[in-house]
């Protein structure tokens, strides 16, 4: 999937992917009881910046794509309360005197839409400068994130 | 290692013949539109290219675009000259840059996504499109074809120093290396025989501020240009975002985040128009 994407599953056989993400930030949840999960891919943080664009590509913003991807979850059989939450991505420019901060955004908008809605996160690999890769496999939930230092994350 | 590498500079291919003929016949306003066409036509990679991309929704043109002729007629000064350029440019990107990237095309539409910032930007802040810093924005990695190797053969030291002294990675390449990619792609640049605007813009790209030239308009927004698309992930190279961050860029230019959070936006629309610039290799 590409950016401001989102896709979600109930196909246990799925691994879903999206590739580099740069300042933008991944969430993916999952279902273990009825291994339903799914992945957002977003750029911006906030759709006040531009309601018409928010409306035709949801995904594109944190505030629009994450109540959609959990709608979209349960529409398939998820429940909120058995949902595991991994959170991946937001890395930034190195010693930027953050002249134009958008990773960070991009992580504390996520970290307020699940404190406001009381959601757990479960893992989180943010920040940093580096790029990042997540897999999240259907059949275990299980969440690998790719980092282009070369680390690998089971997180 | 340096040794090898400015000798590699030698081996480039010549940049092509027709891009230079081409803009030079375009800069006049009263030029023929035989003239150009005929320029084109026997460059036979560079006018294939041209008809691939010519009809691409990024250069508007209200037709179908399906000879030369065509292409000279309807695309016409300003979208026929970055036509031309993406056209021919983009043959030094179908190799090199592994090392960075695991496909060389990975370089290519990291370089046509800088290249769209870098108008979005312009009409932003300069109020029009810019050819020559188009140009210099699709080049602003080409020493990284070369260097690509050298960075593959180095790059747990390279990473180790960009971990542990926490420095950028154009400054480990330097260290470790013993040139970085932006220095390089400046001495292509100048094997080509470009204007010091686009040399500077090229060489200077991660780092505007070191630049002592009067003007310094492009380097400064091939550096945002790329910083951008940076953070949108649109490069999925090794180096990432391990670049040094000029909070001077934006009084530089008078912007305020919203505006670069907007372009982020303007920049998804405009790769999605641009789909068969980045799909040319």
């Amino acid at each position: 999937m590409g950016i401001s994407d989102l896709k979600i599953s109930d196909n246990s056989g799925d691994i879903l992917v999206t590739y580099a993400l740069g300042s933008c930030i991944c969430v993916a949840i999952y279902d273990p009881k009825v291994k339903v999960g799914g992945l957002l891919h977003f750029m911006l943080p906030d759709s006040n910046l531009d309601a018409v664009k928010a409306k035709a590509t949801p995904a594109m913003f944190a505030d629009t794509g994450i109540p959609l991807l959990f709608k979209s979850c349960y529409a398939c059989g998820a429940d909120k309360k058995r949902m595991v939450v991994k959170v991946a991505g937001g890395a930034s420019i190195l010693d930027d005197t953050n002249y134009f901060r958008i990773g960070q955004k991009n992580i504390t908008a996520v970290r307020k839409i699940f404190w406001r809605n009381n959601v757990m996160i479960d893992g989180e690999d943010t920040g940093k400068h580096f790029n990042r890769t997540v897999r999240l496999d259907l059949s275990s939930g299980r969440c690998i994130i790719k980092s282009s230092d070369g680390t690998l994350k089971d997180l | 290692m340096i040794d090898s590498i400015l000798k590699s500079i030698d081996k480039i291919p010549a940049f092509p013949a027709t891009i230079q003929k081409v803009s030079e016949l375009l800069h006049d306003d009263d030029y023929a539109v035989a003239d150009v066409v005929n320029v084109i036509k026997y460059d036979q990679a560079v006018a294939a290219n041209i008809l691939k991309i010519s009809n691409s929704a990024y250069f508007g043109a209200r037709q179908q675009i399906k000879t030369i002729h065509e292409a000279v007629v309807y695309l016409g000064q300003q979208q026929l000259i970055r036509a031309v350029q993406t056209a021919g440019i983009s043959k030094f990107y179908r190799k090199g840059g592994i090392g960075y990237v695991s496909q060389s095309r990975d370089l290519w539409e990291h370089s046509v996504a800088v290249a769209l910032m870098s108008q979005i930007l312009s009409r932003r802040i300069q109020a029009k499109e810019d050819p020559i810093l188009y140009t210099a924005a699709l080049l602003h990695d080409v020493g990284k074809i070369i260097m690509g190797e050298y960075v593959q053969g180095s790059f747990e030291q390279i990473m180790n120093r960009v971990k542990l002294v926490g420095c950028s990675f154009l400054e480990a390449e330097e260290d470790i290396i013993g040139i970085n990619h932006a220095d390089l792609g400046g001495r292509i640049a100048a094997r080509w025989n470009f204007p010091s605007e686009i040399r500077d813009a090229i060489a200077y790209h991660h780092r505007p501020d070191l630049l002592m030239e009067e003007d310094k308009t492009n380097a400064w927004i091939v550096y945002l240009s790329d910083q951008t698309c940076l953070m949108t992930g649109l490069d999925g190279g090794v180096d990432s975002l391990a670049y040094k961050g000029l909070e001077a860029v934006m009084a530089h230019f008078s912007l305020r985040a919203i505006d670069l959070e907007k372009s982020f936006i303007l920049l998804t629309d405009e790769l999605e128009k641009a789909k068969d610039l980045r799909h040319i290799l």
